[in-house]
């Protein structure tokens, strides 16, 4: 079928509503046939830590001296930490990602991040979020970009969501892309839970008024939203247990977890995932084995732990990746805590991983090879570590428009996908 | 049940009497368009028959005494704030009952019932009544929205309350900020910005958001611990500050002045830092005021951009850099930038910028001023800006509820709406602030929610909100096909018409 189906249903809908029918029968007709392989589709998990996490606490290089020297007060004890390979470590607060490690399906990338040296969280998250360091009049974010540019898969307004009540940087652009507050009162027009007569005149009313309205973002976001509303009716996720006994973290982050998951198993379509996660900005004590980012760090383990668990064979087709837009820095500051840095550590899980390892150039912590004598240098640029996702898990056949201005060679993958 | 809210549709339909041309210089036809494009920038929104009032004032006239600090006070607002306890509690009170609450968290912790990083579940009576302190300063800003007769002062205190951001959910800001909102900003919104960023500089939930009160110069002076969400794990003297803390120098120089193309360096940050050690503030549980700390600040020499700031003038410096940074071109640039994207543009036009920047020389920064070539600009009238924001989650609830001329009752409830459509006042956590484009408001949640909202208002099913006595009338403006969509479908459902009229397109924009 050449057509894709998201122009027959927007453009069909609404010729529909004109007869008097309701919309949703299309919508039935369009969806009742499954999607083509939709559970083996790759699926691609991006969770942001907003306010540059501590990589060192993360993927602990406990076999360099200077990690314990240049932090007395924070370093994490090597009988505390999850030793990995003799050189490297888990933070204590993560264990529960080591049967991942052990089962090769997590790969962990020290020594991140972007080619820009800001120190700035809003500079550097733009530029991660952008995909183009150093560039800010860039308009859409690097994952909108891929969609743009990779349009065969896309059936669907669920192919590219993100979880939260505004649509990050990172998924911005002419693409369509979702933005989920909460799945449950997404599907819900009209202000109350029961569907009858007058919620779908409530819903007929303003699809119609947004199809009029303009060009702009406010018509093409409505939309897809109304879409989207009518393939969640039909998905139904308000009913839901976690598989394998999974079992998710209290807070937010779990919580995000929890309804990607449901998202997952709805089969709409979901091609790329979006959510973020806070809490990361240890200027003041950050703490050890226990304390401040340990807490952080155990709900942000226990919740992809979680998620691994409750996709059980999913995973096979899913990739999770993790990233910050800088690291901190490699001594403790005055207040028991680390300053704004410069490389970070990012976690690759899924299936298509090449995992038990760690991927990239461990650059090593002396003071000759930190950045500005003070920070983790970057030895991976983020869009390598993201191109190899992109082009080895998800299938793009260039990465050239995702990431402008940038070269893509493939000798520099850092090589977390495993070769199929 | 008491009828909820009778719109005419007829008023829906019915064309604004032509009238001569009323902004300067601009593409507003009438008087009424005038004055509808002033209240929906310099207030958040029309009340029912405003436009008319604003239109018969005379639209420069209204705005001027907007601009007017003494202008009349609204007696009713006054009473709410008066019935506010939190508005009767002292910083030090607030702080007793912050403690008592964290007290109460930890016993829990301690149990094993929950994370202590996790605060949302199974809160005891302290927590509570914390928690309702704090619901209790949101309530008041969207209170003060819909309700003041003052709006431009409580548009400005809004632009003001994300430019200097202080995160209410950080430790100890949990009691600091109200005193913030009050005391330091409120007053000095239209005064002269160097004044507002001394306060700020000098504000304790400031210093502490920012983490200054731990600057302290190069194998420094202890200071005592703030409470908060900082987890101990040590000794007390492993929490002692023991060194600079550039968090706050660098945040002054990218949001609060210069602006990220400010033509600083990494140096000049540290230097920052450095002038500002010893800045920080006395025990919370005894009042948290600002406190200059000399044995912890850094005397040596310092030069920032090629300022030289010779040793041992202790908080002197501080004091010189604030005023110096106040009044730089690049900061006048900055921040006059930012007033345009709120009130014109999300674009700002070069000329609009340029008249502000002007004024802002002129006036050595008097932020009344500033508004006012702003307002005088033609750009500010020109028909392409007309209409061009799109409302951000507070401006579309407190503009709905306005439009119908209703008004919030004294719970939370509808600072939760705000919340839920994206904007949870207070608590946005990284130092930028709200935004204030359209992209980031705009998204397919976000409207479905607003459509839900629009309804259930309209319904008299959204919590929060005392209907209004009388029959209020719908005074915005909508579009041809709008209002046909609304005549097809609503088929003289008022209510209906009405949920449709609050969540259409044309409603998302100012």
């Amino acid at each position: 079928m050449a057509i894709s189906r998201r122009v027959f249903v927007k453009s069909g809908g609404l010729a529909l509503v004109s007869l008097g029918l309701d919309p949703l029968f299309l919508a039935r007709a369009a969806y009742a046939t499954p999607r083509d392989g939709s559970a083996e589709r790759p699926l691609l998990v991006c969770i942001f830590q907003r306010g540059a996490v501590d990589g060192l606490s993360v993927v602990i290089p406990h076999g360099d001296a200077a990690y314990y020297s240049e932090r007395p007060r924070i370093a994490v004890r090597s009988s505390d930490l999850v030793d990995l390979d003799g050189h490297f470590g888990l933070h204590p607060a993560l264990a529960p990602l080591k049967p991942l490690w052990d089962n090769k399906s997590l790969a962990l990338v020290p020594a991140v991040g972007s080619p820009d040296a800001t120190r700035s969280h809003f500079d550097a998250q733009d530029y991660m979020e952008s995909g183009t360091p150093g560039v800010k009049v860039t308009s859409d974010g690097w994952l909108n970009r891929y969609c743009q540019h990779c349009r065969e898969h896309e059936t669907t307004p669920f192919r590219a969501a993100a979880f939260g009540a505004e649509l990050p940087r990172i998924l911005a652009g002419s693409a369509p892309a979702l933005a989920i507050p909460d799945l449950q009162a997404f599907g819900r027009t009209g202000g109350g839970g029961r569907r009858d007569g007058r919620t779908d005149t409530i819903t007929r009313a303003f699809e119609e008024m947004y199809a009029g309205s303009s060009t702009g973002l406010i018509s093409s976001s409505a939309q897809e939203a109304f879409e989207a509303v009518r393939m969640l009716r039909e998905a139904n996720p308000t009913q839901y247990t976690p598989d394998n006994g999974a079992a998710y973290p209290q807070g937010r982050f779990g919580h995000t977890m929890l309804q990607l998951a449901q998202l997952i198993k709805a089969n709409v379509g979901l091609e790329i995932a979006f959510a973020d996660v806070s809490g990361w900005d240890t200027h003041v004590n950050q703490g050890a084995a226990e304390g401040q980012l340990a807490n952080r760090l155990r709900e942000f383990g226990a919740g992809l732990a979680a998620f691994a668990q409750d996709m059980g064979e999913r995973m096979r087709h899913i990739v999770v990746l993790t990233m910050s837009e800088f690291g901190r820095t490699v001594r403790e500051n005055g207040s028991g805590g680390t300053d704004h840095g410069h490389g970070t550590a990012m976690l690759v899980m899924g299936g298509p991983v090449s995992g038990g390892r760690i991927a990239g150039r461990w650059p090593g912590l002396d003071s000759g090879v930190r950045y500005e004598g003070r920070d983790v240098p970057v030895t991976t640029d983020f869009r390598d570590l993201f191109s190899e996702i992109l082009v080895r898990h998800c299938g793009a056949p260039d990465v050239q428009p995702v990431f402008p201005g940038f070269t893509g060679d493939r000798t520099r993958f850092p090589g977390v996908i495993r070769a199929v | 049940m008491r009828a909820v809210i009778l719109i005419s549709l007829g008023i829906l339909t019915a064309a604004a009497p032509p009238q001569p041309r009323a902004g300067p210089g601009g593409g507003l036809v009438t008087a009424r368009d005038s004055a509808l494009h002033a209240l929906n920038r310099l207030a958040y929104g029309p009340r029912p028959g405003q436009i008319d009032s604003v239109a018969r004032i005379g639209v420069m006239r209204w705005i001027d005494a907007q601009l007017d600090p003494s202008g009349p006070r609204n007696e009713r607002l006054a009473e709410r704030e008066s019935g506010t306890p939190l508005l009767h509690l002292s910083t030090s009170d607030l702080a007793q009952r912050f403690f008592a609450a964290q007290q109460e968290r930890r016993a829990r912790a301690q149990q094993g019932q929950v994370a202590l990083a996790d605060n949302q579940m199974m809160a005891g009576p302290d927590e509570l009544r914390a928690r309702a302190l704090a619901g209790q300063l949101q309530q008041l800003a969207v209170e003060r929205a819909v309700l003041s007769d003052q709006q431009l002062q409580e548009v400005i205190v809004d632009f003001w309350s994300n430019h200097f951001n202080v995160f209410f959910g950080k430790g100890a800001d949990r009691f600091l900020l109200p005193d913030y909102v009050e005391h330091t900003i409120r007053p000095r919104a239209l005064g002269k910005f160097s004044d507002l960023l001394i306060a700020t500089a000098q504000s304790p939930a400031m210093l502490f958001y920012l983490d200054n009160w731990q600057n302290v110069r190069s194998g420094g002076w202890a200071d005592r611990r703030m409470g908060g969400s900082q987890n101990p794990s040590g000794p007390a003297a492993a929490r002692r500050p023991h060194g600079i803390n550039e968090n706050y120098a660098r945040e002054l120089l990218e949001l609060h002045t210069l602006g990220v193309e400010g033509g600083y360096t990494q140096h000049d940050v540290i230097e920052v830092a450095r002038i500002m050690t010893g800045w920080s503030i006395t025990p919370p549980r005894q009042g948290g005021e600002f406190v200059f700390r000399p044995r912890a600040h850094d005397d040596g020499e310092k030069v920032v951009m090629g300022e030289h700031y010779p040793s041992g003038h202790g908080m002197d410096e501080g004091m010189r850099l604030l005023r110096w940074l106040a009044n730089q071109p690049a900061t006048m640039h900055h921040v006059s930038w930012q007033l345009c994207q709120r009130f014109v543009n999300d674009v700002p036009p070069d000329g609009c910028v340029d008249d502000a920047v002007a004024a802002w020389r002129r006036t050595d920064g008097d932020i009344r001023e500033v508004l006012r070539a702003i307002f005088h600009g033609p750009d500010f009238w020109a028909n392409a800006n007309v209409g061009a924001k799109v409302k951000t989650p507070l401006e579309f609830v407190a503009s709905a509820v306005r439009a119908v001329g209703a008004e919030p009752d004294s719970t939370p409830r509808l600072a939760q709406v705000v919340a839920r459509l994206g904007e949870p006042l207070y608590l946005h956590t990284a130092p930028d602030g709200y935004p204030d484009r359209e992209a980031d408001w705009v998204n397919s949640g976000a409207l479905l929610q607003r459509m839900n909202v629009a309804v259930a208002l309209a319904a008299g099913r959204l919590p929060g909100i005392t209907p209004p006595d009388r029959e209020a009338t719908l005074d915005i403006d909508l579009s041809a096909r709008t209002r046909q969509v609304i005549n097809t479908e609503a088929q003289g459902d008022e209510r209906l018409a009405l949920g449709l009229a609050l969540g259409s397109p044309d409603f998302q924009r100012r």
